[in-house]
């Protein structure tokens, strides 16, 4: 069965790109605010659900402290679930230009 | 201004918070008996309350830190698990939750506490009701006319009493529910 996080949710999509560079939580958000033009506006419940559910599944780790906020950053898990979401959706994109894919088949 | 009142129902109690605080006031204090204080404002705060079950005081400091950086201030709860009330002035940013995921985990969380309870309260009536039954007066049931009926009213009030358990348990059943309904709505 697929792992229950996949296919990445928006949230936990935006946080894995954000953390290929360590950053605490509040600054995951601020980030993310960034990258996604002001679309994506994360909640503190939401975003420290997400760290934690992320750091459970052994995707994000902390990696040291910055006063007294925990900084996390992307595990070589985590870049390989990137990896497999980018390859889904670059083949979704794919289909949009109208090439349709029969390698497959 | 203190104002004593019971909830069952978390997103009742949410509800009526935001109601005083749209009145002009901001939380204070909230005690374990359900007394709430108040204070004037001229300034606008919102509150939102969320659910967590135990967390080790290092996570629990994580938690709280994290909310604490979106200007929410902790007016109650405990790292030993519960609700927990947040309030800050509103900014236009007032939610805690920003997506279905989290709101749906948050009712998730609900479910485990009230039928947590629910079970709670199901056992200590059975175990209060096992043996004796309601109502406990000897010989209740074999008294006659009027002194049965005076007996009886006289009884009638304990025997409500121990029916409490029983009532939280029917509460906490329908806080399950209701949890329940909007979770598997969010699932959909």
């Amino acid at each position: 069965m697929k792992h229950k996080l996949l296919p990445l949710s928006e949230t936990m999509h935006y946080i894995l790109l954000a953390l290929r560079e360590p950053l605490h939580g509040y600054a995951v958000m601020q980030k993310i605010e960034k990258i996604s033009n002001g679309t994506v506006n994360l909640a503190a419940g939401t975003l420290y659900g997400a760290i934690e559910n992320l750091n459970k599944h052994g995707w994000i780790e902390p990696v040291g402290e910055s006063g007294r906020r925990k900084v996390y950053m992307i595990t070589e898990e985590g870049n390989a679930i990137l990896k497999m979401e980018q390859d889904r959706l670059l083949h979704i994109l794919s289909l949009y230009e109208g090439s349709e894919s029969n390698e497959e088949v | 201004m203190k104002r004593c009142k019971t909830f069952f129902d978390i997103e009742k109690e949410e509800q009526w918070l935001n109601e005083q605080l749209q009145k002009g006031y901001r939380c204070t204090n909230i005690s374990g008996l359900g007394i709430y204080t108040f204070e004037k404002t001229d300034k606008k705060y919102v509150m939102r309350l969320d659910y967590q079950d135990y967390l080790p005081k290092k996570k629990f400091n994580e938690y709280k830190g994290i909310y604490e950086d979106f200007s929410w201030n902790h007016i109650k709860g405990s790292w030993l698990g519960g609700i927990q009330y947040w309030q800050k002035e509103d900014d236009g940013q007032n939610q805690i939750f920003s997506d279905r995921q989290s709101r749906s985990n948050y009712y998730k969380r609900l479910m485990g506490y009230s039928s947590g309870l629910a079970i709670v309260f199901l056992l200590f009536s059975y175990m209060l009701y096992k043996d004796s039954g309601l109502y406990l007066a000897e010989g209740l049931w074999s008294m006659e006319g009027s002194l049965f009926w005076k007996a009886f009213l006289f009884e009638t009030p304990f025997a409500l009493l121990r029916l409490l358990p029983a009532i939280m348990a029917v509460f906490y059943g329908i806080s399950y529910y209701k949890a329940y309904r909007k979770y598997s709505m969010l699932k959909e």
